[in-house]
């Protein structure tokens, strides 16, 4: 028996998405079939607000409301303007801001050079983080992920930027905290041994 | 090395295989198709953890267990080591289940305690000889890197870990040459595959630089051996980046002339690899593909300064192969100061009496070692006497000679 098509085109939509299944798919194309209060109208308009009313910043491309041409954080002036935080996806800046540790500007890639995925320097929005240099930018955090692919952008970015006046810096890598030494795997502990640090003297 | 038992569940043709393995010789007897390469394959699988003989490792599972919806097939392995005693345990999972069709996998456990393949890579050593191997010298030069790769992840700790390192920067870097070339774009993005491609890339060249040589020291004098001192034998190991700066107006040397590449740091040959690599850039990205590297590394076998695998006799590259293998034998134990378990296929069949009689002579100084043969006939009565002896026929131990091997359970 084939499913009625409605209920099939929603399954096949949930399955495009990260991280869900054909099973978890139809489980949740079910749910909502199941509901009466107003689950699946709400889900409905959510999505359709999702892109309707968000937009990116037209300095950092973090994603922000559709009114606003420049995100909060842009427009925040109490914000560091002489720091510029890159990172691979919106996500990340939420991540960083969780911290509450970093008090800089952002920069939004929108992905990571792959060669394997065919994304290159023009995929990304590296023109338009040179281009931010000109004003008064006295250093640039590389916070891409600790991956093949981010390592490949952060050096990439780095080259790009030898030339300038800007202090380019890396995130550090190394042990978690609250973590075990001897759980910690190989290459994690050896990139803690290289990057460790003089113990101040108090 | 001393593997001490063995179980098979599932492997090849064998359902259920148990037994107690004796030290020191052991012929396996039978006619063609029993299972007495699959047994010598299965013990391989503990030192390499893939199945040689096999295009893919899905092939192992007996065929009637293949169909169930979880089949496995699984190597169980007692094995004693500087005075140590190991269980092995490998277990090839095929779940015919998942959605997306049957998938494969492969367990591994040490002493009960799952483990990663890269921890217990080094631990069982074993050299293989299958007839087949012939083609590592006639065959593609595909067979011989191979060939050294699969010796080197045995001995060197992380070998294997710079080849799986090397290759997947490999298929990157190729991806983007393409990419650049297509779409153009700026080459500067190469800098980072370049530099991984040069740091794997020479720990490779650099081990197999070392291990050619040492390998050439050991297959020389025993190829010397076998052949009553009429054959000199050598190993050529021909890089396709060279870290070694050629002569000027020489494109390529002559293979007698012996280069000796042995010297060389490290940080040297990454350095000159990367700088080729960037040198190379243009041309790469018109072809679209990394030109230079172990990946295209060439391997020769030369007899009195003839390449056996363009000129070679059947007989020479039988003999060569061998003399190859006990060298491998020898290196191990050198490199790593234990004897690998010594596994050879239908290895007297095509050699003459003469060095029939050298090769046994030989097997008496390595610690285990175990043989396959239709015909016992061609072996002598007194290396009969001194061996195990174990019939095999449809994937059992049938019947033993004195004197007795073990029992099975």
């Amino acid at each position: 028996m084939q499913l009625p098509e409605p209920v099939q085109k929603l399954i096949d939509a949930f399955s495009r998405l990260p991280g869900i299944g054909p099973k978890t798919a139809s489980r949740l194309a079910f749910y909502l079939l199941r509901t009466t209060d107003d689950t699946a109208p709400a889900l409905a308009e959510a999505l359709q607000a999702l892109k309707a009313n968000t937009s990116l910043c037209r300095v950092c491309f973090n994603i922000t409301l559709s009114d606003r041409e420049i995100c909060e954080i842009c427009d925040d002036p109490r914000r560091d303007r002489s720091v510029i935080c890159v990172v691979e996806e919106p996500l990340d800046v939420f991540a960083l801001e969780r911290t509450g540790g970093y008090s800089g500007l952002y920069h939004v890639l929108h992905g990571v050079l792959s060669p394997i995925e065919g994304i290159g320097v023009d995929d990304l929005r590296i023109q338009e983080l040179l281009d931010r240099l000109k004003e008064n930018v006295t250093e640039i955090i590389l916070a891409t992920n600790p991956s093949m692919e981010g390592d490949a952008t952060a050096m990439y970015l780095g080259r790009r930027l030898a030339g300038s006046k800007v202090r380019v810096t890396r995130l550090a890598r190394g042990l978690p905290v609250g973590g075990d030494l001897e759980y910690a795997d190989q290459n994690t502990l050896k990139r803690a041994l290289d990057g460790r640090q003089t113990l101040e003297r108090g | 090395m001393n593997l001490t038992h063995l179980s098979l569940t599932n492997y090849r043709n064998f359902t259920r295989f148990d037994i107690d393995v004796p030290g020191g010789v052991l012929l396996l007897v039978g006619p063609n198709a029993q299972g007495k390469t699959s047994l010598l394959e299965a013990i391989y699988f503990l030192a390499i953890f893939t199945a040689f003989h096999a295009e893919h490792d899905r092939q192992v599972i007996h065929f009637g267990a293949s169909q169930e919806p979880l089949a496995v097939a699984r190597i169980v392995a007692e094995f004693e080591k500087a005075g140590r005693r190991h269980r092995l345990e490998v277990r090839i999972i095929q779940d015919n289940q998942g959605l997306n069709g049957s998938r494969l996998r492969k367990e591994v456990l040490l002493d009960g305690v799952p483990r990663k393949i890269q921890d217990v890579f080094r631990l069982f050593n074993a050299v293989l000889f299958l007839p087949q191997m012939l083609r590592i010298i006639e065959g593609s030069p595909e067979e011989r890197r191979r060939y050294l790769n699969l010796a080197l992840a045995q001995v060197h700790p992380d070998y294997a870990a710079n080849l799986s390192l090397y290759s997947q920067t490999l298929t990157r870097r190729n991806a983007l040459l393409k990419q650049l070339y297509e779409r153009s774009g700026d080459p500067a993005q190469l800098s980072y595959w370049d530099e991984q491609l040069a740091r794997a890339g020479a720990y490779l060249i650099q081990a197999r630089i070392q291990a050619v040589h040492e390998l050439e020291r050991h297959a020389a004098s025993i190829h010397l051996e076998l052949t009553r001192s009429k054959e000199v034998f050598r190993l050529v190991y021909q890089p396709a980046f060279d870290p070694l700066p050629r002569p000027d107006n020489q494109i390529s040397l002559p293979m007698e002339t012996p280069i000796d590449r042995s010297n060389l740091a490290y940080e040297m040959i990454f350095q000159r690899f990367l700088r080729a690599l960037e040198a190379n850039r243009a041309e790469e990205i018109a072809r679209g593909v990394t030109t230079i590297g172990p990946h295209r590394d060439e391997l020769r076998f030369l007899a009195n300064g003839v390449d056996l695998g363009s000129f070679g006799s059947r007989g020479q590259i039988r003999t060569a192969m061998l003399s190859m293998k006990l060298a491998e034998v020898a290196w191990m134990k050198a490199r790593t100061g234990h004897w690998p378990v010594l596994l050879l296929d239908e290895v007297l069949a095509e050699l003459d009496l003469e060095r029939r009689a050298d090769l046994l002579a030989r097997l008496e100084g390595v610690e285990q070692a175990l043989l396959t043969t239709t015909d016992l006939n061609l072996f002598s009565d007194d290396f009969v006497r001194q061996a195990s002896v174990w019939q095999i026929l449809h994937g059992r131990l049938e019947s033993s000679q004195e004197p007795q091997p073990g029992s099975i359970r």
